[in-house]
Order: C-alpha cells, then sequence, then structure tokens
C-alpha cells in the first residue's frame, strides 16, 4: 500500500527529473503531496466516491422516488404480509422491493433515509470537531491547571452512559420546543446529543497535537515577537493541525451513523414514518420478518455497512496520505 | 388490571349450538371430536379424545414465569399451568365456546352465595379432599392462601383484587411472613369446610375473582415464602417431583388426588415436563419435529414458524388459530378537540383502514378484523358493524367526509397520535392510521412513548393528552374475565378515569354508559348480563371512543402425540389440565 512520494534514495537525481517529465521543478505545497499520495491510494479513492455519491443520493435523491410514507396493500400477500414476488418484491417500480406489512418503496425509504442518517451524522460531527478542537487546543497550550480541568472534564464525558443517558433525553423531551416539533426538533436533539457527547475524542487528539507543537521553533518565533495566547492558537497552532482534524473527522462520522442507528433501533431516534437506517433495521428484527423476508433488513444492513466501510476506508487513506509516519 | 399476557377468549368461529351442545354435560370429559383433524379442529371439538394413562408430556417456554407459585402469577398461560398442581375454587371448564367461559365451582362444592348486596361471599370447599402431602384440606388453607398473596414482598406478581375488594383491615395487612399472629379480618372461616369474604362494596362478578389461582388451598406449615414456587404443595392431579429455578420444573401424578376435586381436569400423563428454552424459533422446531409437545406461553408460532405453517397443508392441518382475548384498538380522547365533536371522532372511525391495520398487527393469522368495542370472548358479544369496515375494509372515504362536515371541519384537521415506540405492533399500526387518514384530510403527527411510562405518564394522564392537542392512542385489552365488567369498566367507564395511570384513555363519561355498567353489577340473571353487555357495546360504537383494529389471534401448532386437546376459550390457547400422550 506503500505510495512512495520521494524516489528511492539510491536513485540518480536524472530518473527522479525524467519521472517526472520534462516539467520544470515546482515547488510543491503539503496539501499537493498529501493529494498525490491519495490519490495513489486507489481503495481509499474507491471510498471517496462512494461518500460523494452518497451525499448527493442524500441531497437529489429525494426528488427523484418516490413518496416513502405511501402504502400499497396490494403489493402485500394478504396470509403473511409479506410481499408478493421475489426478494421482497422487487419489481421495475419497486428496484428494491418493499416493505412487508405496509408495500413501502424500499428505494425511496433507503434514499430518504440517507438523507437524514447523514444529515445527522455530520452535523453532529461538526459539533463535536468544533468543541473538541477548541477544547484541546486550549489544554494543549496553556497546560497548568487549564489543562487538568480539561482533561478531567474529558474523562468525565467519556465515562458518561451515553446511550442510557440519550434513551432518558429522547423520553422526557417535550414534543414541540424552541420552536420546533416531531422531527425537527428530534433530529436537532439527536445531533445535539450525539456530538456534545463525542468531542473528548478529538480533544484528546488535538491536545497531544498542540503538546507537541507548542514546543516548536515556529511557535517560539511567534512568542518573541509578541504574538498573544489567541494569535498563536489560531494563526500558528490551528494551520499546522489540519491533517488530524480532517482525518478525525472522517472517522468520526461512521461512529456517529452508528449510534444515530443504535438510538433509531432502539426506538428513541427518528420519529416514523420519516425513514432512517436504523429505525429501518429496527423494524426487520423487532417485528420479526427478517426471517420470513431477508431483505427487509439486508438492504439497509448494507445501506449502513458501505457508508460506515467507505468513510472508514477515505478516513485510512486520508491519515496515511497526510502523515505516513503514523502507519 | 391489565393481564400481562394475551389471555383467554372465545373461540371466534365456534361459539355455535353445535359447540354448546357438546359441552352441556357437567363433567369435563371428553367431547366427541372426529379422529382426523383438522385446521383449527381443537376450537369446536377434542383432538384425539382418549383415556390412555402413561408417557411424558415436555412443555417449553422461553423465559421462567413470573412466578410457579399460585399466589403470585398473572401470566394467563401459568393460570392455565398451575391447575396441573393448584385447585381454586372455582375454574374455567374444559370446554368450548360459550360454555368454556362460564366458571364451574372446583375446589367449592358451588358457586359462591352472595348476600344481597353482593358484599359478602361465602364458599363451601368439597369434603374429604388432601393435599399432595396427605394433609386434609380445610377452608383455613385457602383463607391462608389469600393472606399469603398481600405479601407482595414475597409474591411480588399476581392480581390485587383481594387488596382492593376485601374489607376490614385489608388496606393496611401485610401478609403473614411480616404481619405475624395478625389476623385478615375480612376473610371468616366458620367451619373447616366454609370460607366466607366480607367485601368494601357490592361486587357482582366475585366469582371471578375466586377462579384466579390465589384461592387455590395453601398448607401453612409447608408454605415457605418466596421459594414456595419450587415445592408447592400440590392440590391438583400433579405433584412437583423436581424444580430448579429458570431451568426445569417436573410433575409427576398426584396419589392423593380425588377426580371428584377438579372435574376440569385430568391425570393422564405419567410425567409433565416443563423446560426454558430461550430460543422461541428453537421452540416452534422442536414443536413441529415433535421433540416437545407444547409451547407453554401459548401465545402461538414465530414469524418463521408461521410462515411454514400457512403455506404447508400438512402442518396447516395440525394448527389452530383462535382468538386469544385480547383486542388491539386505536383510543379516540372524547376531551382533546376536535374529537370533542362526535361527528369527527365517526370520521375517523370510517376513515380507518381496517386492512392496512390488521397487516400492522400482524396479519389474517394474528388478528381478525374488529369492529366492534368488545372482544368476541365476553359474554353477551353479537356483531355488528357500524362503521362499514364490512363493505369497505380499505376506509369509506365519503361517509367520512360527510362526517367531517357534520364536525364542521370539511376539510380536516390535525391531531396528534401517541404510541408506544418500543412495540413494533404498536408503531406500525400508528402509521396505518396515519397513511389511512391523510386522504380526507385528518393529518396525524405522531408521538412515540416508552411503553413502561406509557400509562403512568403520556397516553394515561388525560391532561397531558388535552395539553399536547394528542387525541389518538393505540392500545391494548385483555380481560381478566370474560363479562363486559370485566373487559370494559376499566377501559369505558366515568368512574374509571383517573389523573394518571389512566386506562379510559377515551376519558368517556358517558351517562348511558355509566347507567349500564351499574345495571350490569346489580344483574341477577346470566341472560340480563349478556343484554346489558350487547347495549354497552353498542353504545360504545355510537359513541365512536375506540377505533377497533382486531381481535388478536394466535396461531397454535398441535403436537400430534397429545390427545384430549382442545382450545379453551377463556385462556385462548390449549387446555393443559386435560392433556394426555399417546
Amino acid at each position: 500500500m506503500t505510495a512512495p512520494l520521494e524516489a528511492p534514495a539510491d536513485a540518480a537525481p536524472e530518473t527522479v527529473l525524467a519521472g517526472m517529465g520534462a516539467k520544470a521543478i515546482e515547488g510543491r505545497s503539503l496539501g499537493q503531496i498529501a493529494w498525490m499520495r491519495l490519490r495513489r491510494d486507489k481503495v481509499a479513492m474507491a471510498g471517496g466516491v462512494v461518500i460523494i455519491a452518497l451525499i448527493l443520493i442524500a441531497i437529489f435523491g429525494p426528488f427523484f422516488v418516490q413518496d416513502p410514507t405511501v402504502f400499497h396493500p396490494n403489493l402485500i400477500n394478504s396470509t403473511l404480509s409479506t410481499p408478493n414476488g421475489a426478494f421482497g418484491g422487487i419489481s421495475a417500480a419497486h428496484p428494491l422491493g418493499v416493505e412487508p406489512q405496509t408495500g413501502r418503496d424500499m428505494l425511496a425509504r433507503v434514499v430518504n433515509g440517507a438523507r437524514v442518517s447523514l444529515t445527522i451524522a455530520f452535523l453532529a460531527t461538526a459539533l463535536a470537531v468544533g468543541i473538541g478542537v477548541v477544547m484541546g487546543i486550549i489544554a494543549g497550550y496553556f497546560g497548568g491547571w487549564t489543562d487538568s480541568v480539561i482533561a478531567r472534564l474529558m474523562d468525565i464525558f467519556l465515562a458518561f452512559p451515553l446511550l442510557v443517558f440519550a434513551i432518558a433525553l429522547v423520553g422526557v423531551m417535550p414534543s414541540s420546543a424552541f420552536g420546533l416539533s416531531g422531527n425537527g426538533l428530534r433530529i436537532w436533539l439527536l445531533i445535539f446529543i450525539i456530538g456534545f457527547f463525542a468531542w473528548p475524542y478529538m480533544g484528546r487528539i488535538i491536545r497531544g497535537q498542540t503538546l507537541s507543537l507548542r514546543e516548536r521553533e515556529f511557535v517560539d518565533a511567534a512568542r518573541s515577537m509578541g504574538a498573544r495566547g489567541p494569535y498563536v492558537l489560531f494563526r500558528e497552532l490551528l494551520p499546522n493541525l489540519w491533517g488530524p482534524i480532517l482525518v478525525y473527522s472522517t472517522l468520526l462520522i461512521p461512529t456517529n451513523i452508528l449510534f444515530e442507528a443504535a438510538l433509531s433501533y432502539l426506538g428513541v431516534g427518528i420519529i416514523p414514518p420519516q425513514p432512517a437506517w436504523g429505525g429501518m433495521l429496527s423494524d426487520a428484527v423487532t417485528g420479526g420478518f427478517y426471517a420470513i423476508d431477508p431483505m427487509f433488513m439486508l438492504i439497509p444492513g448494507l445501506a449502513i455497512f458501505i457508508t460506515v466501510l467507505a468513510f472508514n476506508l477515505f478516513g485510512d487513506g486520508l491519515r496515511d496520505a497526510l502523515d505516513p509516519r503514523s502507519r | 388490571m391489565r393481564r400481562r399476557n394475551t389471555i383467554g377468549l372465545a373461540a371466534f368461529s365456534g361459539i355455535t349450538a353445535l359447540v354448546l351442545a357438546a359441552c352441556g354435560g357437567s363433567s369435563g370429559s371428553p367431547s366427541p371430536g372426529p379422529s382426523s383433524a383438522g385446521f383449527n379442529a381443537a376450537i369446536s371439538s377434542t383432538v384425539n379424545p382418549s383415556t390412555h394413562k402413561g408417557g411424558t408430556i415436555t412443555f417449553n417456554l422461553t423465559t421462567w414465569q413470573d412466578s410457579m407459585d399460585p399466589g403470585g402469577t398473572y401470566y394467563a398461560s401459568n393460570w392455565n399451568f398451575t391447575r396441573y398442581y393448584a385447585t381454586p375454587l372455582m375454574t374455567y371448564p374444559s370446554c368450548q365456546g360459550s360454555c368454556g367461559l362460564h366458571l364451574v365451582p372446583a375446589l367449592a362444592t358451588a358457586p359462591g352465595t352472595p348476600s344481597s348486596n353482593n358484599t359478602v361471599w361465602t364458599y363451601h370447599i368439597k369434603s374429604g379432599m388432601k393435599f399432595s402431602d396427605g394433609q386434609p384440606i380445610t377452608s383455613a388453607d385457602v383463607k391462608y392462601a389469600v393472606m399469603r398473596t398481600f405479601a407482595k414482598e414475597v409474591l411480588p406478581g399476581g392480581p390485587v383484587y383481594f387488596q382492593n375488594l376485601l374489607a376490614g383491615n385489608a388496606a393496611s395487612y401485610k401478609g403473614p411472613y411480616k404481619d405475624k399472629g395478625k389476623d385478615l379480618t375480612s376473610v371468616t372461616t366458620p367451619n373447616s369446610t366454609t370460607v366466607v369474604f366480607h367485601l368494601n362494596k357490592p361486587f357482582a362478578d366475585f366469582n371471578y375473582v375466586a377462579a384466579i389461582p390465589q384461592t387455590a388451598p395453601v398448607p401453612k406449615n409447608k408454605d415457605t415464602g418466596a421459594s414456595y414456587q419450587l415445592n408447592p404443595v400440590s392440590s391438583g392431579p400433579y405433584k412437583v417431583q423436581s424444580a430448579t429455578l429458570n431451568k426445569t420444573f417436573v410433575l409427576v401424578p398426584n396419589p392423593n388426588w380425588n377426580p371428584a376435586m377438579d372435574p376440569a381436569v385430568h391425570q393422564y400423563a405419567s410425567k409433565i415436563i416443563l423446560n426454558i428454552n430461550p430460543n422461541a424459533n428453537d421452540i416452534d422446531n422442536r414443536l413441529i419435529a415433535g421433540d416437545i409437545q407444547m409451547d407453554a406461553a401459548g401465545t402461538g408460532v414465530q414469524s418463521a414458524a408461521r410462515a411454514k405453517i400457512v403455506t404447508n397443508p400438512t402442518l396447516k392441518a395440525s394448527s389452530d388459530d383462535p382468538v386469544t382475548g385480547f383486542m388491539w384498538f386505536i383510543y379516540q380522547d372524547t376531551q382533546v378537540p376536535p374529537l370533542t365533536n362526535v361527528h369527527c371522532r365517526m370520521a375517523i372511525e370510517y376513515a380507518a383502514n381496517k386492512t392496512t391495520l390488521q397487516d400492522a398487527y400482524g396479519g389474517p393469522y394474528q388478528g381478525s378484523i374488529a369492529t366492534t368495542a368488545m372482544p368476541p370472548n365476553v359474554i353477551g358479544y353479537k356483531h355488528f358493524d357500524l362503521y362499514n369496515a364490512g363493505s369497505h375494509p380499505g376506509g369509506d372515504t365519503a361517509a367520512a367526509k360527510q362526517q367531517l362536515s357534520l364536525c364542521g371541519k370539511p376539510n380536516g384537521f390535525s391531531i396528534g397520535m401517541a404510541y408506544r415506540s418500543d412495540r413494533p405492533r404498536d408503531t406500525s399500526a400508528a402509521q396505518a392510521l396515519q397513511a389511512a387518514l391523510a386522504p380526507v384530510g385528518i393529518k396525524v403527527s405522531l408521538h412515540g412513548f416508552p411503553s413502561g411510562t406509557y400509562f403512568t405518564n403520556f397516553a394515561g394522564v388525560p391532561k397531558y393528552m388535552t395539553t399536547h392537542g394528542i387525541g389518538l392512542a393505540t392500545g391494548g385489552w385483555g380481560p381478566d374475565w370474560p363479562d363486559a365488567y370485566g373487559w370494559g369498566w376499566a377501559l369505558f367507564d366515568g368512574k374509571a378515569i383517573v389523573p394518571a395511570g389512566n386506562t379510559n384513555i377515551g376519558a368517556l363519561n358517558d351517562p348511558v354508559v355509566n347507567n349500564l355498567f351499574l345495571k350490569l353489577e346489580a344483574a341477577t340473571s346470566a341472560s340480563a348480563q349478556a343484554t346489558i353487555s350487547g347495549q354497552i357495546d353498542m353504545q360504545l360504537m355510537k359513541d365512536a371512543v375506540i377505533v377497533p383494529a382486531v381481535y388478536a389471534k394466535a396461531l397454535l401448532y398441535r403436537s400430534s402425540a397429545l390427545t384430549n386437546i382442545m382450545v379453551q376459550p377463556y385462556y385462548g390457547m390449549y387446555n393443559y389440565g386435560t392433556l394426555g400422550t399417546k
């Protein structure tokens, strides 16, 4: 998997030049180097393509599929409540088949579910990264009691029984608050719960990176020229942290997708009939239909699997590209 | 007062003159039935009638019952199973159709005789009866059995009718373990064969309370408290040979049992084993393969086995699909605008799609479409269909729109709907109703709540429902006994409305219904009871206080190794007490 950026040490300079074509040697930024490395990592690129496709599906897909809440009782076997036809009722009109009991179009539900699941995962990740970076950078740079307080705070958050808390919070939350109601409120609540409790993972990594960065010469130089805390933090340190931030954000997204799925599975996620992947999986398992109509479980399961795998592969590739030593 | 499991119910298709004739006799001997069985054969007849003795019957169950102690169990299936070793004062006879709903005396010589205002009930117990250890059974043992049910720290499960109904010091009595030497003054034993219950209010249905296994006698000198469930002294045809908590429960014939004690049960098999097997699908497979003879839960096979049975004619011929006594429905809260107007409620009744609701509750093998407020197992049930479910199973849009105009909302309205989000069937039903009401302009927003707090904090709190505009709520109900009072008082009487833990979620306070319940309490003849019950049912549907979804059914597999198999309509499952094996 190694994609050597530098030519082998024993190669003659001419070979390197020849390899670059006849163009003049240009200075390349770190970003360009990383992009070159990433481009050669076919697995990571495949992951990236899948991610882009998923995002496009999530944004535009719902405009092209059927209404995911419309029942089609005529497509359901009246005795068993399972879809008529093989593989969960796959047909030209319903390329991924229909749900047992209701006959709702599976493709429409998966596509609409993608929008909800990805929205929650992305925004929750943004929240976690935002809090994590600020807290991590402050803890790492200032050290001392600031560091101790923030580090303990992170420990508390990491030790928190999050799933239990989430179930309880969703349970006691009123059906409308902050001018929002129904799923509008529920989506923001899920984003808050997931994001607010995922930040210590990011915070710890940023804190560690900051600890090593703050001893570097360019930081000393800035300080000796009179730069104050905020300037050093956000102008000197932050630009050097984009690598890990990007990498761990990419790896946090699949975790958050799974967490949203888990909450929906437990019945405290998205309110039906709005589809969500975890909720679809939950319907298949708790209703007992997976045994007689495996497609009902397989389709949302595959959607989650592919998404999580794509993000993880891309995140790994990104890490390798930005920081080859970390492998 | 909810039974935690589906409880007995009349054979929906089986209440026929033939069945009534078949069980007209007072004995519980098998009624003649066809030797070649078929689908639903055990609902209308006894399959494989035989008096052959010997053999082993193996039951499986996914988890240990709430308690094997007759004093501490609230599961329908266990009220059925405990008859092997516990004989209450009254019992449900081993016969089908409405015959199985009318109590017969078991330990008692006759049904209880009430005082003129139904507050004092006297039972005489059969003389000469013995426990499995040889001790004679006396009225003091019945009284002691009732006393120990007050010790909720020892017997946390089980119904609380005695705590709520008995007079005297019943409200403060803590049971014979904590209140040692203290007497429960409202139960008296004038002599060794007479036991008298003094109630704090008139209660016409007390015989049904006396049929709860809690009245089965317990000898005080053999009571071991919480562990009594593993070594109960038997008053039934079998006694416990060995028992291991959460694993196994083995019964062998009780040599001191006298068949005169309870004609509704038999002593045919020479061993009865109950094993715990946590995998429900494995239980189904073993049952069909013949490795075991019965799933003790009695709630029907899982969906995988259901698909196998209904698509295979041979297997299907060895199965029964009785109504269980449970009913699924959607409450309409009469206090939440615009459902305060009966025409708006009627619009929902007409627009509801009974087909998608039936699918939501598992399809036709899991429930038949309901059109009444009472299920068919309740004494006095008569079929009627006010809202065209028969002619328009997919919803009568035209009639619904007409009702909306009468209600003053010709373009529909918005309403909230509560459901238990951890219950797949509730979740499906809520979505099915939402989809069915959308075409007539009724916009339903769904509010899911955890089932553990559904009645205590949300749907069961009238104030929560009105302040949040939630006028619809999914629900289900199984009666503790099969008459209109046992079925519907808690659901529909105005006096049942309480600020939290409310079961009258429709908050119905219709003087007509309330008066009918009063008349039912005072009714003396069975025919008057049945007539009033039918009137209550009709009035409830005119009030449109619930949208009936389905009368629940359970697909049961009938093992070919068993003899004397019949569906007991009150339990809505096979009758365990009469079983034998080939």
